[in-house]
């Protein structure tokens, strides 16, 4: 068809779909957020508007394109209208379904609903506009404070979209705005707009360490002292917190550990009977400090035990006897009640009731006010696991750059040739091992408190495999990507109940189909990426190409005054 | 120890320990040839007395039997029915799960097998239960009486021992004869051992690597089945999740023998029941299933190369 013809009913289209937000979608207000109202969008709605509105944006800028000069170039619009406009559709088509399961059929999609399929539909046209050509959006130049302002504005979106999908109780609120986030990232990503960002935040690694810190660290306050959402929030942490330290195992050395979970256990479990709870059998009064150190270097040692025998054999021999060692370990703490062993661990009661934390007469029990919003008892526990990941993140940053990491690396890549190198592969792999074990142990004596009960069934061989997922998922050897695998692990099965049962079925299916389309996960780290596509030639330009331009970029900035 | 006690743990120790020999067979054949450790391989044996009792359910759950019926009609049968749907299992998971992943660095199969492994066990507690007719797969499931074995005993002197303990042992010299018999004197058996010590070579003398490969987890398949069904009748019932322990001791079986070699599988599996069988009698019940375990660590610090000697030790 002829692009005269098609974009105008592109952006008709558009323009439909816009205006459909000013008509109720659905019928009877209990549906989604209440889409019942006339000139009243409600935010589900907005969300479809914006897409419109970008698909509309983009198609009518071809108009200018000649009196834009070089700005024509910076975004490659008729790709980033095509984004929008698919995205809208999809939304539309979920938002649809959302509407008649929770309403019982098609009947209660009003006019609206359709009309916004409809537009969305007809902007869906502009997918058969010609292709633009390759953004330049990444080469522009911008003065520092345009980057760090728009690392802020990312952020601060950031923090609103997770309080929102923290917030919807219901499993299709939640569904329909991740289909949104779905394609506003979709969008984003044609516009070219990411590639910027991502040299702007490498540019400013500093800044987006702290406004992302910052942003977590704000995160209670958006919840208005709900302290359900906190508890899941915590949970993630937790999980995300254990996850990075398994990453150290498998994703820098290449080690699979099947029991990795022991370690957390391992951590949990000396808290727990050192803690104040009347079921501790080893109650000593020490600092939270001194407790969390003393996990960690029990973890560590069951590391090294189990480490020094196995690591010297081939890899394949590690899976399975970390995966034994984690039966061991829960029978073991199962059998440790009294009768079938000493009393350490109350068997398979674990300990209950374990007291709140208390720092200098701050109880993290007692829910206090700051800024006049309520803070609850897991926010406590929050900012506390926040302090823990902040520094498992350091460990993993630090080594990950030095010396030890490029030996883990050469390790994982090839560890005959590492060895012949000079690299001390075994104690390396022993120090990884030994020392991703203390960081599970430390995360596992913040877990005791924030659970308040430790017990054996908590730390069965699913567990593991479950954080060998977040490590999978997200992206083996990067910090961002298990920060997502481990979000999205922890918190589709909170928000999507209705799945509950199919949840492993599900888990099982993603572990085989990310090993056969995607082995290096959401966010690739760049040298895992190659490995795992070692005979894709254009892959590997590719990354050469990204990774010189990328250091290019670096330096020219550098060198600006 | 009394000597009619010491008898019974031995028949107890050879009759688990051919049940772990039998699954330890489908660890070390596949490794063998592909360096893979089939993590899901306790699933297969699972499918394979899940197999036995379909086939069982679908000739309308037959009771009083003859034991000459039972035994060489309904039993054949099962046995039958377990290795169709575990062979069919293994090989699809062949081929959807580790074919794409040959050459892949070793972290993916394995990944994709603990994938397949829970996907298995998930998609049985599940589904199996919802074919009309099929008792609810979420909690264990008795395992159908056969006549003759079931409930059956043989005295000899003071020593009772259960006939489905002689099903179990006899199950595997019947297997071991028939394997050695495939290995040594078949052209495709003999295709299998080639592959395993040089698949390259093998596919320049005009060998079908992958048609070998598939034969590899039909035939461990075939045996993990005739163990899922021993272990039905030995137990009295089977669940979904009967694979993973199972799976993880034969595994420790195949490593204690020296995986990769067969007849290492073979003693590794008797060795390790015995151990199982006479700990759990010397020692506290509660500990029973550490045994396994250290034993497997023991072997790797002392002796990695296992019992009888592996193929391949440290091909990293």
């Amino acid at each position: 068809m002829n692009e005269n013809l098609l974009r105008p009913v592109a952006i008709a289209g558009a323009g439909l779909g816009i205006a459909s937000i000013f008509l109720p979608w659905a019928y009877g207000p209990r549906i989604l957020d209440d889409m019942t109202y006339y000139f009243g969008p409600s935010f589900l709605q907005v969300c479809y508007a914006l897409l419109a509105v970008v698909a509309l944006a983009c198609l009518v800028a071809h108009f200018f394109l000649d009196r834009m000069s070089w700005f024509a170039r910076v975004i490659a619009w008729n790709d980033a209208a095509k984004a929008a406009s698919l995205g809208a559709v999809g939304y539309a088509i979920a938002v649809i379904i959302a509407i008649a399961v929770g309403g019982g059929g098609l009947i209660n999609v009003e006019p609206g609903g359709w009309l916004a399929l409809g537009g969305g539909a007809l902007a869906a046209v502009s997918w058969f506009l010609p292709a633009s050509k390759a953004p330049i959006f990444e080469r522009l130049r911008c003065p520092k404070w345009v980057q760090i302002l728009a690392i802020a504005a990312v952020m601060a979106v950031l923090l609103f979209a997770a309080a929102f999908a923290l917030n919807q109780s219901e499993a299709d609120g939640f569904l329909v705005f991740a289909v949104f986030l779905g394609a506003a990232i979709f969008t984003f990503h044609a516009t070219g707009f990411f590639g910027w960002l991502s040299l702007a935040a490498a540019n400013n690694r500093k800044v987006l360490v702290i406004s992302a810190f910052t942003v977590a660290f704000a995160f209670p306050f958006t919840q208005n002292g709900s302290d359900a959402n906190m508890s899941v929030a915590a949970q993630v942490l937790t999980f995300a917190a254990t996850a990075i330290g398994l990453n150290i195992v498998v994703g820098l050395v290449g080690l699979l550990d099947l029991g990795y979970i022991a370690f957390l256990g391992a951590g949990a479990f000396t808290a727990a009977v050192m803690s104040k709870s009347v079921f501790a059998t080893l109650s000593v009064d020490l600092p939270f400090p001194v407790v969390a150190l003393i996990s960690g270097t029990v973890a560590a040692l069951f590391g090294l035990l189990i480490g020094t025998p196995t690591l010297r054999v081939s890899g394949d021999y590690l899976a399975i006897v970390t995966l034994a060692f984690g039966e061991i370990f829960r029978i073991t703490m199962i059998n440790l009640d009294g009768t079938d062993g000493p009393n350490i661990t109350h068997g398979s009661n674990g300990v209950p009731s374990i007291p709140n934390l208390d720092f200098f007469g701050f109880d993290f029990g007692q829910s206090h006010e700051i800024f006049g919003i309520q803070i609850g008892r897991f926010s406590n526990y929050y900012w506390l696991l926040l302090l823990v990941i902040g520094l498992i993140i350091l460990v993993f940053a630090n080594l990950n750059h030095s010396r030890i990491g490029r030996g883990w690396v050469a390790i994982r890549e090839d560890e005959m040739a590492a060895e012949s190198m000079g690299v001390n592969t075994f104690g390396l792999k022993l120090l990884a091992f030994a020392g991703g074990a203390f960081l599970a142990g430390v995360a596992g004596s913040v877990k005791a408190y924030t659970d308040t009960s430790v017990s054996p069934d908590q730390y069965v061989f699913l567990e593991s495999a479950f954080l060998l997922a977040a490590v999978v998922l997200g992206g083996m050897g990067t910090i961002m990507g298990v920060l997502i695998g481990a979000t999205l692990l922890k918190l589709l099965p909170e928000k999507l109940r209705y799945f509950e049962d199919y949840r492993l079925l599900l888990f099982g299916a993603l572990m085989v189909v990310m090993m056969r389309f995607r082995p290096e996960g959401i966010i690739a780290d760049e040298r895992r990426q190659l490995e795992f596509h070692d005979t894709d030639e254009e892959l590997a330009e590719e990354v050469e190409e990204d990774l010189t331009t990328h250091h290019a970029h670096l330096n020219a900035d550098k060198e600006l005054p | 120890m009394d000597p009619t006690l010491f008898f019974e743990q031995v028949v107890n120790g050879l009759s688990l320990g051919s049940l772990y020999a039998l699954i330890a067979v489908g660890y070390t054949v596949v490794y063998g040839i592909i360096q893979l450790i089939n993590f899901a391989h306790g699933e297969i044996f699972m499918m394979g007395a899940f197999g036995a009792l379909t086939v069982y359910l679908v000739l309308g759950s037959p009771t009083d039997l003859s034991i000459p019926m039972a035994l060489c009609v309904l039993l054949p049968a099962m046995i039958l029915g377990g290795m169709v749907l575990a062979a069919g299992t293994a090989l699809i998971m062949e081929r959807f799960a580790y074919r794409p992943l040959r050459g892949a660095p070793r972290l993916a199969p394995l990944i994709s097998a603990i994938g397949v492994s829970v996907f298995l066990q998930e998609f049985m507690r599940l589904f199996y239960g919802r074919i009309p007719g099929f008792p609810d797969s979420k909690r264990g499931i008795a395992f159908p009486r056969i006549e003759g074995i079931t409930g059956n005993n043989i005295d000899i002197g003071s020593v009772s021992i259960k006939m489905s303990s002689i099903f179990t042992i006899a199950a595997l010299l019947i297997c071991t004869a028939a394997l050695w018999y495939y290995i040594n004197r078949t052209k495709t058996g003999r295709a299998m051992v080639a592959t395993s010590q040089d698949p390259d070579i093998a596919r320049l003398m005009g060998i079908d690597v992958d048609a070998v490969i598939m034969r590899a987890f039909v035939v461990g398949a075939a045996l993990a089945a005739i163990a899922g069904v021993a272990h039905g009748m030995y137990i009295g019932n089977i669940d979904f999740k009967m694979g993973f322990m199972a799976g993880l001791k034969a595994f420790t079986a195949a490593v204690l023998g020296g995986i990769g070699n067969i007849n290492g599988a073979l003693v590794g599996g008797l060795v390790l029941g015995m151990v199982e069988a006479f700990a759990a009698q010397l020692g506290p019940t509660a500990w029973k299933d550490v045994w396994a375990f250290v034993i497997l660590i023991l072997v790797l610090v002392f002796r990695p190369q296992g019992l009888v000697g592996a193929k391949v030790v440290n091909r990293a």
